[in-house]
């Protein structure tokens, strides 16, 4: 009988107990959890983080403090950083942002992968007086004006995704100059220097890549390409996959589909383009891809 | 029993406050620690310098919370001199400032 009752007992204390402590985790968990306030970049939500890199992407535009821009993007814990901006940026795109709205992170993911600043250090801080600041916010409309006007005449993105080195001045000695040759500029028309099939089993069916150069072989961000076929047009950029390479883009054709190429700045108009029929070890045949790199002259 | 009660919501907020809490991953971002809030808003006046875009910085300060972008510019200056940021951060802070005083957000420009 005793024996009993220490058992009713001990059970009654164990679901007491147990009782408790699911009380306890209700109200811990759910009626008054662990508050939040010093979270990390890391744990915003996914809108928020694209935010803070377009932020970062800004300041980075305006700094060229690339060590620093690194450091921030790792404060967001992403693990391919660099990846991520260019997803972002094509995301935008995708949205139907303007270019020069993902031009910062393409071109901070591209400096990234370069691993130096493509723009020359900014100017100094200037310190802006509240009449300064009137006078820019009264010219901000007809500025959005003026970019417009700017856009049509020069289609051309005019930004340059290259380092200028730093040369040394040397006092010339009385040895003859060379003649001077005119290098083309940024605008300089780009023209199809090769056609390459690729044939690669396993890849993408269909990849139509593009290359694109200056003159010197750099490869070139921020070029805008158009592909235009029978039932409609797509405009992409250069430099949005740095991983591949910064005058790298790339367009999936359809089987059957024929598609005509152009440059946006004037370049090369290139058509008739089709997948070309590729053939595996066993015979079977598949759509292949084509690689076509544009250059400066 | 009652003890034993006690005992159970003791380990129970024990164990949900201290050793397993819950985990927040999507927040947003008026909870950041006070470093990352200036480092965010010192990049907002980063940005600012090179724009020159008064609605743009506006805008990105305003997920900050709900204080006006004055305020919030205002006190990461605070915190920029409390911590011995470099002068020419606390100028583009400064800069910024002077921009989100004036500021008026569009629609709320007339008298």
């Amino acid at each position: 009988m005793s024996r009993f009752n220490f058992r009713g007992h001990f059970f009654q204390l164990f679901f007491a107990l147990l009782a408790g402590l699911g009380l306890g985790l209700v109200y811990s968990w759910f009626l008054s959890p662990v508050t939040y306030v010093d979270a990390t970049p890391a744990i915003l939500r996914s809108d928020f983080k694209d935010q803070y890199r377009v932020v970062i992407a800004a300041s980075y535009a305006s700094t060229q403090n690339l060590d620093r821009a690194r450091v921030r993007l790792q404060l967001l814990g992403d693990v391919d950083p660099v990846g991520e901006l260019s997803a972002q940026a094509q995301r935008m795109l995708a949205a139907g942002e303007s270019f020069e709205k993902a031009r910062p992170l393409a071109q901070l993911a591209t400096d990234l992968n370069q691993g130096f600043a493509s723009l020359p250090s900014p100017t100094p801080f200037t310190i802006l007086t509240p009449q300064d600041v009137s006078a820019i916010s009264a010219t901000e409309t007809q500025t959005e004006e003026t970019v417009i006007i700017e856009e049509t005449v020069t289609p051309f993105p005019t930004i340059l995704f290259e380092q200028t080195p730093i040369t040394p001045v040397v006092i010339e000695t009385a040895t003859p100059r060379a003649t001077f040759t005119p290098i083309p500029g940024p605008g300089a028309p780009f023209a199809l220097v090769g056609r390459d099939t690729v044939c690669a089993p396993g890849t993408q069916a269909g990849l139509l890549q593009f290359m694109l150069m200056d003159s010197r072989r750099k490869q070139v961000a921020g070029i805008e390409i158009i592909v235009t076929w029978s039932r409609g047009e797509d405009r992409f950029f250069t430099g949005f996959k740095p991983e591949l390479g910064n005058g790298y883009a790339d367009f999936i054709m359809e089987k059957d589909t024929v598609y005509s190429v152009r440059i946006a700045a004037g370049g090369a108009f290139v058509s008739d383009i089709v997948a070309p029929a590729c053939t595996d070890p066993n015979g079977v045949s598949y759509p292949g891809g084509l690689l076509l790199t544009f250059q400066q002259p | 029993m009652a003890a034993a009660a006690v005992i159970g919501i003791a380990l129970g907020l024990i164990y949900g406050w201290v050793i397993d809490p819950i985990e927040y991953t999507d927040v947003p971002p008026n909870i950041l620690r006070e470093d990352y809030r200036a480092d965010y808003v010192l990049m907002v006046a980063e940005a600012y310098h090179e724009e020159l875009d008064s609605e743009v910085a506006a805008r990105r300060l305003a997920v900050l919370g709900s204080e006006s972008p004055a305020v919030i510019t205002a006190s990461t200056i605070e915190y920029a001199n409390r911590n011995a940021f470099p002068q020419d951060e606390v100028q583009v802070l400064q800069n910024l400032l002077t921009a989100m005083q004036t500021y008026q957000p569009q629609g709320n420009t007339g008298p």
